[in-house]
């Protein structure tokens, strides 16, 4: 059960809400609010410990972000008006929220369950280049990662170009660029004879209308399948956004609330991040009626989350909502490097093993800070998928991953702003068979089995 | 009281006690000019600490408001010994069909803390209301950002506006956004291309010395 049935109060709320300038929001209402929660729940970031073992700081990280979504409420752009809802009301949605959901189609379904802080059930695992790429690659890069023995969930790379046209936002090139976007992906599926494999999809898609033609049983994104919804950075939605949420309600697919709480930026530092996070997870539920949510917090200089203040953010983000809520959330991992870089596999490590431990589900992997054309592969994702598998299922406890993760750290760190950009898919893939060069191969293989000897035991 | 204490004021983002001290360091005769040097090097000092994030995004706009109110109070001394506060008049937005937000408000907080007036047009604007707001405000410039490739024509689409309606050279246009590039810039005619925001000021100074 979503909180779906809500839309209709939500959706007039962004008529009858207070009325308050968008230049005021942010400075005046928002981040102020922030501020004053964080000390008033005294939360404080720990640089030595990326991994904190806090229970007490986590239940008043969830506490803080309760508030905030209560006292700041969700900003409308289009009507300029704050959508408000009633701590009766998130109690309701938290209520009727299952912990636990079917995705995906026949043999290829997985049941998709809520993860507590250091469980020993392996994350679910949604594997996603979170880039674009060439035309020419669309077909084979999806090929690769449906090849990925631990994909739960895939969602495929964004597509520039359709049939030898630039995609313009919100054009026709843009139908026909998402259309193109999830029948490759499902051809993928069913020539790898994973038909029913769980889709998130499609990237291609900018405009609400991109979205709405590719809602299809029997081509397109199906019913078993799942879409995002944005918000805008921070706390902040559209029309144009609203829009999805009630057509994926309405359809009757999942949906998933896609947020970056960007550290730096209206959140401030570490602390403020978190709690944004967590809060993000409320609307995602309430407004949007999301069944999970996909948040990529990330450093506003790098672009990326796998350095300490942001990995703390999502490790305390982590507790605060598997220790207070029955809710599914995705960490998506940004990484500076790029593809085929010694540094881009311990980045991936590093935020998995951070991740899993704290009670996340995986979403890997944005290499080259999500920025580069073809510059992101499955390779990357699946050394992610490894360690999160593995940590769970060696039960690891925070402290050890803290320690873990500390080592890894002392290799990349001072690396953040200046990391190699690595390869593209093809110096790296073998496109038409839509596997790894074995120079790549031999890297993720030294890489594991360096991370092995810091006491990850994977699973095979 | 002295400058030193109205530098403070301005980085801790004081704005009402920073134009109550400016104001009275004017009244008992402070060089206007020595002073507008003064907040040029807070300035800076407060852009280098957001640069590398020891202070955040809130921290950098209280300061820039803190200055925007001392400038206010400095402008009627500074007309008199004929030094000019604003360095020059930007109109910046982030073009039709792009939501993505945040590297505009950042290259528009660094403008307007290093002296640039900025008349933010939001996000998702076509490319007509970035004419008719530069036209309004009588801008130096016009910046367009653009977050995808998709969206990346509409930055051509305000220059060949500018051509039709025979007042491109009216207005420097400069574009940034992480899908643009230099080459970008050659191939629609922009007249600056900007990567980070950083050195955006002194770019657009350079633009228009030169
Ligand atoms: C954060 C983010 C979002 C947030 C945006 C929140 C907001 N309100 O802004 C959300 C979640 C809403 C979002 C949504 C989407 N996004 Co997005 N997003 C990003 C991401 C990860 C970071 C952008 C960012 O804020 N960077 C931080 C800022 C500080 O950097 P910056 O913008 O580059 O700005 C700096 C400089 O470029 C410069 N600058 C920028 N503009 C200007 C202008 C001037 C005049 C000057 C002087 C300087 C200047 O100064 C800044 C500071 O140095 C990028 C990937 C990336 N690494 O860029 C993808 C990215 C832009 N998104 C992408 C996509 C596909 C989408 C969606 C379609 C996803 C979906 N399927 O729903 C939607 C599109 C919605 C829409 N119609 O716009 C793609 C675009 C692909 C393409 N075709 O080119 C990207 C590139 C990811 C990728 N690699 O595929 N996204």
């Amino acid at each position: 059960m979503t909180t779906a049935y809500r839309h209709w109060e939500i959706l007039e709320r962004s008529q009858t809400g207070p009325f308050m300038d968008e230049d005021d929001f942010l400075p005046k209402h928002f981040t102020p609010t922030l501020k004053k929660l964080i000390k008033k729940y005294e939360i404080k970031y720990d640089p030595q410990n990326p991994c904190p073992t806090d229970d007490d700081m986590a239940d008043r990280v969830w506490q803080a972000a309760w508030d905030l979504f209560r006292e700041v409420g969700y900003y409308n752009t289009d009507s300029h008006r704050l959508i408000q809802v009633t701590d009766e009301e998130i109690r309701e949605a938290l209520y009727m929220a299952h912990d636990q959901y079917w995705v995906g189609e026949g043999k290829d379904a997985v049941l998709w369950k809520h993860r507590q802080v250091e469980d020993p059930a392996p994350p679910f695992c949604i594997m996603s280049p979170d880039i674009t790429c060439d035309e020419k690659y669309h077909q084979s890069i999806c090929m690769a990662y449906l090849k990925e023995p631990l994909l739960d969930g895939i969602c495929g790379p964004i597509l520039e170009e359709t049939f030898g046209h630039l995609i313009e936002s919100s054009g026709p090139t843009e139908i026909s660029g998402c259309i193109q976007h999830i029948y490759n992906q499902k051809m993928a599926a069913r020539l790898l004879g994973r038909p029913g494999t769980f889709m998130v999809a499609v990237g291609t898609a900018e405009h609400d209308s991109g979205q709405i033609a590719v809602s299809n049983d029997e081509w397109g994104v199906q019913k078993t399948d799942a879409r995002l919804v944005g918000s805008l950075t921070e706390f902040k939605t559209a029309d144009t956004l609203l829009n999805r949420s009630l057509h994926y309600a309405q359809y009757g697919c999942y949906t998933g609330n896609l947020t970056g709480a960007i550290y730096g930026g209206w959140c401030g530092g570490s602390e403020g991040t978190a709690v944004t996070t967590v809060a993000y997870s409320l609307i995602g539920l309430v407004i949007h009626g999301a069944i999970f949510n996909q948040h990529f917090p990330f450093h506003l200089n790098y672009g990326s989350n796998t350095t300490r203040e942001l990995l703390w953010a999502i490790a305390m983000a982590g507790q605060a909502l598997a220790r207070n809520s029955k809710l599914l959330q995705t960490s998506n991992g940004f990484a500076n490097a790029g593809p085929m870089t010694e540094m881009l596999f311990r980045e991936t490590a590093v935020h998995a093993m951070v991740s899993t431990v704290n009670g996340w589900h995986l979403w890997e992997m944005a290499s080259t800070r999500n920025k580069y054309k073809n510059r992101a592969t499955p390779l990357e994702a699946r050394i992610g998928m490894e360690v999160g598998h593995a940590v769970a299922r060696q039960g690891l406890s925070r402290a050890a991953v803290n320690d873990i993760a500390n080592r890894l750290l002392a290799t990349y760190e001072d690396d953040a702003a200046d990391a190699p950009i690595g390869s593209e898919y093809h110096e790296c893939y073998d496109v038409a068979k839509a596997v790894p060069t074995q120079e790549h191969y031999d890297m993720f293989r030294r890489v594991k089995d360096e991370i092995a000897e810091m006491g990850i035991e994977f699973p095979f | 009281m002295s400058l030193d204490e109205l530098s403070k004021l301005v980085e801790d983002g004081e704005t009402e006690d920073a134009r109550e001290l400016a104001g009275t360091l004017l009244k008992d005769g402070a060089d206007p000019l020595e002073m507008i040097a003064e907040m040029t090097r807070t300035m800076a000092r407060v852009g280098d600490l957001f640069s590398e994030l020891e202070i955040f995004l809130p921290e950098i706009m209280l300061a820039g408001e803190a200055l925007s109110g001392v400038v206010e109070v400095m402008t009627p001394y500074l007309d008199a010994v004929g030094g000019q506060a604003v360095k020059g008049k930007i109109v910046i937005g982030v073009v039709k069909g792009d939501l993505h937000e945040i590297g505009k408000n950042i290259a528009k907080l660094i403008l307007e803390t290093n002296g640039f007036e900025v008349k933010d047009l939001g996000y998702n604007v076509d490319p007509l209301t970035f004419i008719k707001e530069a036209e309004a405000m009588g801008a130096d410039f016009i910046g367009a950002s653009s977050l995808m490739t998709t969206t990346m024509p509409r930055q051509k689409e305000i220059i060949e506006i500018l051509e039709a309606k025979g007042i491109r050279d009216k207005y420097k246009v400069v574009i940034g956004g992480a899908p643009t590039s230099q080459m970008w810039a050659d191939k629609i005619g922009a007249d600056l291309y900007c990567q980070e925001a950083k050195s955006a000021p002194e770019l657009l100074m350079n633009l228009m010395a030169g």
